[in-house]
């Protein structure tokens, strides 16, 4: 009777100690986020590589191509990275399941690099309510930089951050220069109807300060639209001498083409979303008259700086991991510059997020970045961020282009702040 | 031939024509209307001459569409990805080698044969069991296209040379540029030989018989399944030439290339009435150069609303006149 | 009265298995399902017009923009509990509907489909030039999001409750008129139907089951309202949803509901011709198939199917 009742005081016992060091231990362990383990970490990202701003497919497969370099070099702190890419056609209703289906099917780690303003703002709710880095994004939208901290449609959203210099940004470098150097110009906008063309002519006036007056027309268009020579003419007919497009590469090249076709020659200026060498070429082929067109950048030139150790590093990687985009480095597409760029940030984020990174972690890494060490940037430019900046990215160089239909972008100036 | 026609009941009656007073003297006031305000004004006349440039290659779109709806009675929703998927055939074949006019007529060879496959193979087996069953197998073909294409050449810009160069014409202080007049030359050109196609050849005339009184016409001989195969056949190769004249005006080649442009060759084809291929080109040009003018002078129609506006009108125009500016009223029997 | 019963129970089993189901599916298929439902609703009226009253309409899409834009806005502005805001979409929506109908009666076949089209491609434009109450190309963002089990439910809800609603219109006075303007206006006409009042109705209707489509749509993309979501794809694939499904029947739209809800997803799954195109392309090819073997949709093979049956049944009895 009494061995009887000792075996189960002794069962109990283990019982109560078995219970009491498993919720210890889940307590105390370390529950991992999802998307990493030892080996692997795994990301994605949604792209355009269908639709109409399909011209930015190359970003993702730059990208692709640097994590296969770092995963063929041992990876970060041991974990090979998988990057998925959807596509999502630059719709927000395709965006939104696309996410949902990386975050709660494929349980990513972060959400890394996708493309687009609208697909960004779609999201980032959902992003930002279950803390699901969403970060580098691929769109110069001041909201990115802003709403860390502040209170952006009901809620901070500080699990999302951009990465390049803010249009609104880019806008004030041209204000300035026109301020300083044309000041009695008489400026013509072409823009793009939406939120990216609105940035951009903020950002010029801004920059422009008292010869805000000098803006003489503003013609507007659909991101759909495919040709523009109506605005183009009105802006001519209204007599203006300087020419601001705003716009994304297809409709950039018809309003080179177009201008010159209708006999105008002003000083133009370029967003330089759209001052990718390719494209230029293409609208030189087709009649556009190059030199003299001023945009800007913040990325090192494949072919005005070959022998840049990122340049040479860049074509080397595209070499061995994504051959079919040779052709594309060759010829200056700086949309591989631009993948490699945020490849690399992310990447050494990551390895300062520590040995076992979280999203927190992560997040804490890109909210205290600085270094002038990504070689893909354009040499002298800093990477910073801090509590009260969110902006990686705020300098960038004007660009002239010379030599005509085979020309290039050559920088001219000194590296200015975008920032304000 | 004549006989035949008269056997057939194809005689026109004086009633049946289609372009009445009223739309006449409309048109013409508004050809006067333009050519003063191109006289008077140097912005009023480039406009203008964009507008017409631009409106052709709606044109040339909307001619495909007159031609199918003559034919068949189906509004094909595929026509402007079968037009963008000859000109990528056309990139292919300069891609390997071809001189430009030999990829053109190449490319407009194969749009003939695609065409008649297409029609024959998912057309025919619904033509006659429901009208949305049609409606929607073009739906799908569309969708299909757009992926073969994306699928087969990426989404990406790329470029082609183009057919008439890049040499630009000075006409007082307007500068008129060759592709444009090449794109109007070859928009009239279709219409004069589609014109002289079916009032002088008999295969014209089998196939106008076919369309309009398809039992009479299989009782005097005339394979009516295959003139309606001709038919989607013709009409591809309208929509290539369409595409091949819209890739230059936009200087370069992406799969939303002839987007766009449907949504305006249908109020083109609707405006000049379905079943007119000469109002599809009086529609398309009018459109054109409309919008242009619109977008010049009246500041409240920005560019968002475009689209809205133009499709506005259209509307306007159907609660007035349901069969369009050429078209033909149809008198239904009881 | 046999069929009728089997109609309940078959509808009453539906209802059982969709009660049911979400608590067997993860989060993420919740979310699919419940644009299942979306659709479903969508379909739902977009046959209403086109299969029960004959008028054709490539504009729903349109129709979906104005319910789905009424919800995000209300929700944005006053806070409006989302339910309410389906309330108000489906009131908007009849009354747009109405004004639509109105030009529509001097149009027939394929000019109405066309001006309906012009309807869909033109609507998305708008909140572009009026940006600042209606969000430009920012969109407008709810100031609620709801979970996926949330969403499913209300949107299989209502499904029920507008399938009911629409059977009892389409079994009614209503539903014959309608029938009658789609098989003969002129035989309508002599038969004492005011043709005006029954299509503009039709018109009404059909966009105010649109407009709660709508509603339910932005409630499952977060929340979150802007142009592009409802561009002419839109209004395309609900018309291919009801072709599929079956015109002039109600029996086949769950099935057309599931084929445009789902085949993108599953198809971007099977890794056949490269992942990103080969939706389309799948898509594409699917649809017409499916229309060359079954013009009548999903509908008219269950019509088929139960005619073999019945004759089946009377060989067995003879």
């Amino acid at each position: 009777m009494v061995m009887k009742g000792k075996r189960i005081l002794v069962v109990l016992a283990t019982a109560v100690l078995a219970a009491a060091v498993s919720a210890t231990a889940a307590f105390g362990a370390h529950r991992a986020d999802p998307g990493i383990t030892k080996t692997s970490i795994h990301i994605g990202g949604t792209f355009p590589l269908t639709g109409v701003a399909s011209a930015y497919k190359t970003i993702p497969a730059a990208e692709s191509a640097y994590y296969a370099y770092v995963n063929a070099h041992g990876g970060v702190n041991g974990r090979k990275i998988d990057f998925t890419v959807l596509d999502d056609g630059y719709n927000p209703a395709q965006t939104v399941p696309d996410v949902q289906k990386l975050v709660e099917q494929d349980k990513v780690f972060a959400i890394v690099g996708s493309l687009g303003t609208a697909p960004g703002l779609a999201t980032w709710g959902y992003t930002n309510a279950r803390k699901v880095p969403q970060v580098m994004l691929a769109t110069g939208d001041s909201f990115w930089g802003f709403c860390a901290r502040k209170t952006c449609q009901g809620s901070t959203k500080p699990y999302t951050s951009g990465w390049q210099p803010d249009y609104p940004g880019e806008g004030r470098l041209y204000g300035k220069y026109i301020a300083a150097n044309m000041p009695n110009a008489k400026i013509g906008i072409l823009y793009q109807n939406d939120a990216f063309g609105k940035n951009y002519i903020a950002g010029l006036n801004q920059g422009l300060g008292s010869k805000k007056g000098d803006v003489v027309d503003e013609e507007g268009f659909n991101a759909t639209d495919t040709v523009v020579t109506q605005q183009v003419l009105a802006l001519k007919a209204k007599g203006a001498d300087t020419f601001f497009i705003v716009a994304t590469p297809g409709q950039a090249i018809a309003a080179l083409v177009t201008a010159t076709k209708i006999g105008w020659s002003p000083t133009t200026f370029l967003a330089n979303v759209s001052a990718i060498r390719p494209f230029l070429l293409a609208a030189a082929a087709a009649g556009a008259n190059l030199n003299g067109v001023i945009s800007s950048t913040y990325l090192a030139s494949p072919t005005t700086q070959p022998n840049l150790a990122g340049m040479k590093l860049g074509k080397a990687i595209i070499a061995q991991y994504a051959p079919a985009l040779a052709a594309d480095w060759a010829v200056g597409d700086s949309n591989l510059v631009y993948g490699m760029g945020v490849a690399w940030t992310f990447v050494t984020a990551l390895q300062n997020a520590g040995k076992n990174p979280t999203r927190a972690s992560l997040m804490n890494a890109l909210h205290s970045l600085n270094t002038s060490k990504d070689p893909f940037v354009y040499p002298g430019i800093t990477l910073q961020t801090s509590a009260t900046d969110n902006f990686p990215i705020e300098q960038e160089i004007l660009t002239k282009w010379s030599g005509g239909a085979t020309g290039d972008w050559h920088p001219f100036g000194k590296l200015l702040t975008s920032g304000r | 031939m004549s006989a035949l026609a008269h056997r057939i009941g194809l005689r026109r009656r004086r009633s049946d024509r289609g372009v009445s007073l009223p739309v006449l003297a409309a048109l013409a006031a508004a050809c006067v209307f333009i050519v003063i305000g191109c006289l008077s004004s140097n912005i009023f006349a480039e406009q203008t001459v964009a507008g017409l440039a631009q409106g052709a290659v709606y044109a040339s779109l909307a001619l495909a569409l007159v031609l199918i709806y003559r034919a068949t009675e189906v509004i094909n929703f595929a026509q402007g990805e079968m037009a963008m998927a000859s000109v990528y055939i056309a990139y292919q074949l300069l891609q390997w080698g071809f001189s430009y006019w030999e990829a053109f007529f190449v490319t407009l060879a194969v749009a003939l044969v695609l065409g008649i496959v297409i029609q024959v193979v998912l057309i025919r087996p619904v033509q006659h069991k429901s009208v949305i069953a049609v409606v929607i197998v073009t739906v799908g073909l569309f969708i299909l296209i757009d992926g073969l294409v994306n699928w087969k050449w990426g989404g990406d810009i790329k470029f082609m040379q183009a057919p008439f160069g890049n040499k630009l014409y000075h006409v007082g202080a307007v500068t008129i540029a060759r592709q444009d007049i090449g794109t109007l030359v070859i928009t009239i050109g279709s219409v004069l030989i589609l014109w002289i196609l079916f009032q002088y050849t008999k295969l014209g005339l089998a196939m106008r018989a076919a369309a309009l009184r398809p039992a009479a016409a299989a009782l005097v001989g005339v394979r009516v399944d295959w003139m309606l195969a001709i038919g989607w056949g013709l009409a591809a190769v309208l929509g290539a030439v369409a595409g091949l004249m819209a890739e230059p005006s936009q200087f370069v080649l992406q799969p939303t290339l002839m987007q766009p442009i449907l949504l305006y060759a249908f109020a083109a084809a609707v405006l000049g009435g379905l079943e007119s291929p000469a109002g599809a080109v009086v529609g398309g040009l009018t459109i054109g150069v409309f919008l242009n003018l619109v977008g010049q002078y009246v500041h409240f129609i920005t560019s968002e609303l475009r689209l809205p506006f133009a499709f506005a009108v259209l509307l306007g125009v159907l609660v007035v006149k349901p069969t369009g500016l050429l078209g033909r009223g149809k008198v239904r029997k009881v | 009265m046999r069929v009728r019963a089997a109609g309940i129970g078959t509808a009453a089993a539906a209802a059982v298995v969709l009660a049911l189901l979400p608590f067997a599916l993860s989060a993420y298929h919740q979310a699919l399902a419940a644009q299942v439902g979306t659709f479903f609703v969508a379909i739902l009226g977009l046959n209403i017009l086109t299969g029960y009253t004959g008028q054709i309409s490539i504009g729903h899409g349109a129709f979906m923009a104005i319910g789905g834009y009424t919800t995000a806005v209300l929700s944005r502005d006053h806070h409006t509990n989302l339910v309410l805001t389906m309330a108000a979409a489906f009131a908007i929506c009849f009354c747009c509907g109405l004004l639509v109908g109105l030009p529509a009666l001097r149009l027939a076949g394929v000019y109405l489909a066309l001006a309906t089209f012009a309807f869909a491609v033109s609507v998305p434009q708008v909140p572009l030039k009026f940006s600042k109450y209606l969000g430009g190309s920012g969109g407008v963002q709810s100031a609620k999001t709801v979970g996926h089990l949330w969403l499913y439910g209300v949107s299989w809800t209502t499904a029920a409750v507008l399938f009911v609603l629409a059977w009892l219109i389409l079994r009614g006075r209503t539903g014959r008129a309608f029938r009658a303007v789609r098989d003969s206006e002129v035989a309508a006409t002599s038969s004492g139907v005011q043709l005006p009042v029954y299509k503009t109705l039709a018109f009404g209707i059909s966009a105010a089951f649109a407009g709660v489509a709508g509603s339910l749509f932005v409630m499952g993309t977060n929340g979150f309202a802007q142009p592009s979501e409802f561009g002419i794809l839109l209004s395309l694939q609900i018309l291919v949803g009801a072709a599929v499904a079956g015109l002039g029947s109600l029996w086949g739209v769950l099935a057309g509901a599931a084929f445009i809800g789902l085949l993108p997803t599953v198809s971007s799954d099977v890794p056949l011709i490269g992942s990103t195109h080969g939706q389309d392309v799948v898509f594409g090819l699917i649809v017409i198939v499916i229309m060359l073997l079954l013009p009548n949709g999903v509908a008219g093979l269950l019509a088929r199917l139960a005619r073999t049956r019945a004759r089946g049944l009377n060989r067995g009895s003879i």
